[in-house]
């Protein structure tokens, strides 16, 4: 009845993973290990490429760069994404309020670049509405902020639109009781709402955390990690000492660093959601 | 009082960015000047605008290339995900909690580890550059997904369904062509869609694994036209360009939105 054709029903999704997936992700791994510039054979050399990561001054300021993303993702476009949430949740023609921020979403990475490199480029719109004279693309680390913003600009929607589902999920019992209690909006917010909130936020908070560690499009459309090399993020060192180097061996070691410190990144931040 | 003061204050700032795109990529290509950048211009042309992206960057062929990709890659990501996922759950496939795992796990890896191997791979069996090569990726990339939400959704599903079928006489493979795709269209649609979209913005797999124009996606393109802005393409030409490609997500999204939230609910059951 269950029939016997069972595992070729499996095959199609099995060997298209393992053979796009897991195969090139056991590669990366191997090639790490070795020289390789894609003509001459791959060549064992040991630890060689993570000895070379550890004293690289362009990966430093590419980690440098990483953390600025990560704690700045974590600031701005979650934490003004909760703020907007909570201030628009409950009031009257609140999903109006909200519109402005939901519309940048729509852009890609590449629509963005459209959009900002006129706003940001030395004759342009920003300097001229600050009255400044600031080089937003050029000068580290101003250019990985200015960057940041400008994600900032586009993400804060649906970081607000998850939290607002969040906020409107949460029983209303609770808040009325605090309110009669005389409960302040703050003393609210702080001591009901944010607790019974918290799984969700845990949600949002790590997809923010694995997705900052892995920021690619946006600096490679706007700047494309330079000048120089002062506005790499991992992701782009990985793609730069690849493609642009074809130093295949190295920027495997930087993908398989990328995907520790993901995966490490993760895993704490999982086990210490878990434990409270 | 304060909170709406808030809102309406971080919303125009919000605005202001998309004010200036709506403005300026619908003005006459040649008449930009940062300086007046805010000011409408009293010409609408932002068809103008689109159409000479298009010929200029070879846009056509990059567009008619992500079509492609995005509907073709996610529907056999969602059949072959929905098929693993029925063999797993109704078929009772046996040790199916290590398959899917297994199928699941794909989705772990961020896409620098994949990068090097395919890159190398394609040029050796000669997918590199080609629409084919860019459709395997994308559809292996989908079937975890698809997987997982199938799986979900399936386990939900009366067995007895499968038992009435079977007892007519159906094939496992029509019980599930038949009856359990199309009951499961919701779910299938979410995921879809979802796909669609992170296909149709996808920027490194493209910009690895393509050279020419024509398998060139969308926005790898785009990208390239707009280190071209400095080397002169209008701004309005780009800032066109950007908004028009952008449409398609946002009009499958709005168009299917009800039934999205719908597949998704279901699929987390």
């Amino acid at each position: 009845m269950l029939g016997r054709f069972r595992h070729g029903y499996v095959a199609p999704a099995v060997l298209l993973v393992a053979g796009l997936l897991y195969a090139p992700f056991l590669w990366t791994a191997y090639l790490s290990f070795t020289r390789y510039d894609g003509l001459e054979p791959a060549q064992w050399i040991g630890g060689h490429n993570f000895a070379k990561l550890l004293e690289d001054p362009a990966l430093l300021t590419s980690i440098r760069n990483t953390l600025i993303w990560v704690a700045g993702t974590m600031v701005l476009p979650v934490g003004l994404g909760l703020l907007v949430a909570v201030l628009s949740y409950d009031i009257r023609g609140g999903a109006w309020f909200r519109v402005p921020f939901l519309l940048p979403y729509a852009l890609s990475g590449a629509g963005l670049a459209m959009v900002w490199s006129p706003i940001l480029s030395h004759d342009g719109i920003a300097n001229r509405l600050l009255g400044v004279d600031t080089a937003f693309l050029q000068e580290e680390p101003v250019n990985t902020v200015a960057m940041l913003l400008v994600w900032t600009w586009q993400q804060l929607g649906v970081n607000m639109l998850l939290f607002v589902v969040g906020l409107q999920s949460i029983p209303k019992a609770p808040i009325e009781a605090a309110r009669l209690d005389g409960a302040g909006s703050w003393a609210l917010f702080r001591f009901v709402i944010w607790p019974l909130m918290r799984p969700l936020t845990a949600v949002v908070v790590g997809l923010a955390l694995v997705a900052s560690l892995k920021t690619f499009d946006i600096v490679w459309v706007l700047t494309q990690g330079g000048p120089g090399r002062n506005s790499e993020t991992l992701a782009v060192t990985m793609y730069k000492e690849t493609f642009v180097a074809s130093d295949y061996g190295y920027g495997s070691a930087v993908a398989v660093m990328l995907t520790v410190v993901t995966g490490l990144a993760s895993y704490l931040y999982l086990k210490r959601q878990v434990a409270r | 009082m304060i909170r709406r003061a808030v809102l309406v204050v971080l919303g125009l700032v919000w605005l202001g960015p998309t004010y200036l795109l709506l403005v300026n990529a619908s003005r006459p290509a040649g008449s930009y000047d940062p300086t007046r950048a805010w000011a409408p211009s009293a010409d609408f042309s932002l068809f103008e605008n689109f159409a000479r992206a298009l010929e200029s960057a070879d846009l056509t062929q990059s567009l008619a290339s992500t079509a492609l990709y995005a509907i073709v890659s996610p529907l056999l990501g969602v059949i072959i995900g929905a098929l693993a996922g029925y063999t797993i759950v109704v078929l009772r496939l046996r040790h199916g909690f290590f398959w899917f795992i297994l199928i699941f796990g794909g989705t772990v890896f961020p896409s620098q580890m994949l990068l090097v191997p395919l890159f190398v791979g394609y040029s050796d069996a000669g997918l590199y550059d080609s629409r084919l090569g860019m459709i395997l990726v994308y559809t292996a990339i989908n079937v975890p997904l698809a997987a997982f939400v199938l799986r979900n959704f399936y386990s939900g599903v009366a067995f007895s369904i499968f038992e009435a079928a079977r007892m007519d006489g159906a094939s496992t493979w029509r019980v599930f062509w038949r009856i359990y795709l199309p009951i499961s269209l919701s779910a299938l649609t979410a995921v879809f869609i979802l796909e669609f979209t992170f296909i149709w913005n996808d920027l490194i797999f493209g910009l690895t694994l393509t050279q020419t124009a024509d398998v060139r996606p969308v926005m790898t393109a785009i990208a390239g036209l707009m280190t071209d802005v400095y080397a002169g393409t209008p701004v309005p030409v780009g800032l066109a360009a950007g908004l028009v490609v952008s449409l398609p997500t946002v009009v499958l999204f709005l168009a299917t939105q009800r039934l999205f939230a719908r597949g998704l609910s279901l699929g987390s059951v």
